[in-house]
């Protein structure tokens, strides 16, 4: 990896005309760190994809059983193997997203956030970078072995278009997830307990993201508010993209996912700057 | 211009005050009690380009709060400061680029990757292009003497090894000051000696002015020219190493041996006996009071001398006096 940094940037001496190559290739260094760092206990990210067969496994049963019950072979144009497939996307962008807000609540509370200050990075793009690193090494395992165990449940998964499309809007998922978690932990500043919000915040994306029932299956109200809320688009868009890859549907998913991203990244901003500011004045 | 000056700084935190229990916690949820912490009590001193500066004092005495505010991640209630023309926290990541920092207590390295992979990855943030940044890398492994263990990971490190990398990464900018807050603590007195040569020679070779705090009288002395001490906050003590030493380091203890049996009513003018024996004695007196010219003669008229042995109080008792005179 190390050999790898031998000459990408030239120029003499110390570049400081900050180029938004260097900034970027800032946020690029913490990413690759991070996923160093992520790799440097392989057992451990082993673990962590394995929840996701037991998920796949009572997923499995519960809709054999539905689907036998209903006694169609598709249920709101969804066949079991679609479904099982969906189910399989979501659970890998549910289990693999890093749940930022922790650490930013931890980091306030301790104080830490302040020796993040000290270097000359945006703190909330630092933790993205960072958040990225580790979410990409989970999502990648949480996909080998969920799909391993899916394909010998219900047979072979959708087309590479799938893939590439889901792909594309989980990079899109992680942040708005992340704009989500930093939301979360920024209330750190202002209230000292924030597992409420975050326990809120995960019922949201179970019931109304399609985490747990793809949002097809709902009475068409309730279809109607999910899909006009954010969280569907973390979870939903990208899993329902991926059994059903049309170029139409991927634009929507985008479109929902960019304006979204817009507004909740917006307040997320507006919220920092104030913070940081107020930081600075208390003191972690 | 001095790299670091500071006029009239004061720091009072706000902290919420929780009474115990339930029912407790209710309330300060309702209606919280706020209490006032000093930390910082109108702090004026500079650093001079270039210069090693001790900035010590007890527990709690406001080090750690300044260095914050040098930083710029703490801004303080009032006053002044400029750290190489920059207000720290109104120009924090402009002055980053500038600066470099260590606290102690809380280490910047990757702790399951080695040192090198933090290296690299500071040389992005500080937007050093990588050929520069190798030959930096490779500089500093070898003033700090870690070339051995840059590749181990830093959790594998002994504390001694860790703070040299520690420090070291703290250069990789090139810094033209440094700030140390305490960076020596936990190190056996062999890792803490290593620490202070290489502190020294990049200091030498590069010029980098530091502001060192430490519990460690030995690194300021062997440090520093200059020393701050300070109390609640409030600077106690202002002035040269040697001058602190030349002022404090007054009282002298004498130990004498002789050859013969000393008189049993041996004594000497304006001198304190702590303990006299029947071949020796051990006395002590302060220079102010009691010159050393009368004494030595004194000594040497009572008898046939075998040893003598003159001590002073360590640096490190100096202080420990000048914190308790200090106390409120
Ligand atoms: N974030 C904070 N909130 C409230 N009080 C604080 C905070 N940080 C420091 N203090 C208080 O300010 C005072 C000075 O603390 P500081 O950490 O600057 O001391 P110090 O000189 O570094 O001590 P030490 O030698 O123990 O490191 C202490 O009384 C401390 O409790
Ligand atoms: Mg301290």
């Amino acid at each position: 990896m190390r050999s790898k940094e031998a000459g990408a940037l030239t120029g003499e001496g110390r570049v400081r005309e900050h180029s938004s190559a260097a900034v970027a290739g800032k946020y690029w260094a913490v990413f690759r760190t991070q996923l160093l760092n992520s790799l440097a206990y392989p057992i451990d990210l082993l673990g962590r994809s394995l929840l996701i067969v037991l998920f796949m496994w009572i997923f499995m049963n519960l809709w054999r059983v539905t689907y036998g019950a209903v006694g169609a072979s598709s249920i709101a144009g969804l066949t079991l193997a679609d479904t099982m497939w969906y189910l399989m996307m979501a659970e890998a962008v549910m289990l693999s997203k890093h749940d930022l807000s922790e650490t930013f609540s931890e980091q306030v509370k301790d104080g830490s956030v302040a020796y993040l200050l000290n270097k000359p990075f945006n703190f909330i793009l630092y933790h993205f970078a960072s958040g990225l690193g580790d979410s990409l090494l989970a999502f990648g395992g949480n996909l080998l072995i969920g799909s391993a165990v899916v394909w010998l449940m219900v047979g072979p998964p959708p087309g590479i278009a799938g893939w590439i499309f889901a792909g594309a809007a989980v990079v899109l998922s992680w942040l708005l997830d992340f704009c989500f978690s930093a939301l979360i932990g920024l209330s750190a500043f202002v209230v000292e307990e924030t597992n409420a919000f975050r326990w809120i915040y995960q019922k949201f994306l179970l019931l109304l993201g399609g985490v747990l029932i793809p949002l097809d299956f709902f009475p068409a109200w309730l279809q109607t508010i999910s899909l006009n809320l954010p969280f569907a688009w973390i979870i939903y868009g990208p899993a329902r993209l991926f059994v059903e890859p049309s170029l139409a549907r991927l634009g929507h998913v985008f479109l929902q996912q960019c304006i979204w991203l817009a507004v909740v990244g917006g307040i997320v901003w507006v919220i920092y700057r104030r913070v940081v500011a107020r930081l600075v004045i208390n003191g972690g | 211009m001095p790299a670091i000056s500071v006029r009239d700084l004061r720091k009072t935190f706000q902290m919420k005050r929780k009474s115990a229990g339930l029912r407790g916690s209710l309330r300060a949820l309702w209606r919280p009690t706020y209490q006032s912490i000093e930390a910082v009590r109108g702090l004026s001193f500079e650093m001079e380009d270039g210069e090693l500066l001790g900035f010590i004092g007890p527990n709690g005495a406001g080090k750690s709060t300044t260095i914050k505010i040098l930083t710029g991640i703490l801004h303080p209630s009032s006053g002044e400061a400029a750290v190489l023309g920059h207000v720290p926290w109104q120009d924090r990541q402009a002055l980053a680029f500038q600066i470099g920092s260590v606290f102690g207590q809380r280490p910047q390295l990757w702790y399951h990757l080695p040192a090198v992979d933090t290296f690299y990855l500071f040389g992005k943030i500080y937007e050093i292009d990588d050929s520069s940044l190798k030959r930096r890398i490779s500089f500093l492994a070898e003033a700090f003497e870690i070339e051995e263990l840059l590749e181990t990971p830093v959790r594998k490190l002994s504390l001694g090894q860790r703070m040299r990398c520690e420090v070291a990464a703290s250069l990789l900018h090139r810094p033209r000051v440094l700030l140390l807050d305490e960076p020596s603590i936990g190190l056996d007195v062999v890792a803490k000696q290593r620490l202070r040569m290489t502190i020294q020679r990049m200091n030498d070779m590069e010029g980098v002015g530091v502001l060192l705090t430490s519990h460690d009288a030995g690194d300021i002395e062997t440090l520093c020219r200059r020393v701050i001490i300070v109390n609640h906050g409030e600077i106690v003590y202002r002035d040269k190493v040697s001058a602190l030493k030349r002022r404090y380091l007054t009282v002298k203890t004498v130990d004498v041996r002789y050859n013969e049996q000393l008189a049993p009513d041996f004594s000497l003018p304006g001198v304190e006996m702590v303990k006299v024996g029947r071949y020796g004695a051990k006395m002590r007196f302060d220079t102010r009071v009691t010159p050393v010219e009368p004494v030595i003669s004194g000594l040497a008229a009572a008898g046939s001398l075998a040893d003598v042995t003159v001590s002073e109080p360590s640096l490190e008792e100096v202080i420990s006096a000048i914190y308790a005179r200090t106390e409120v």
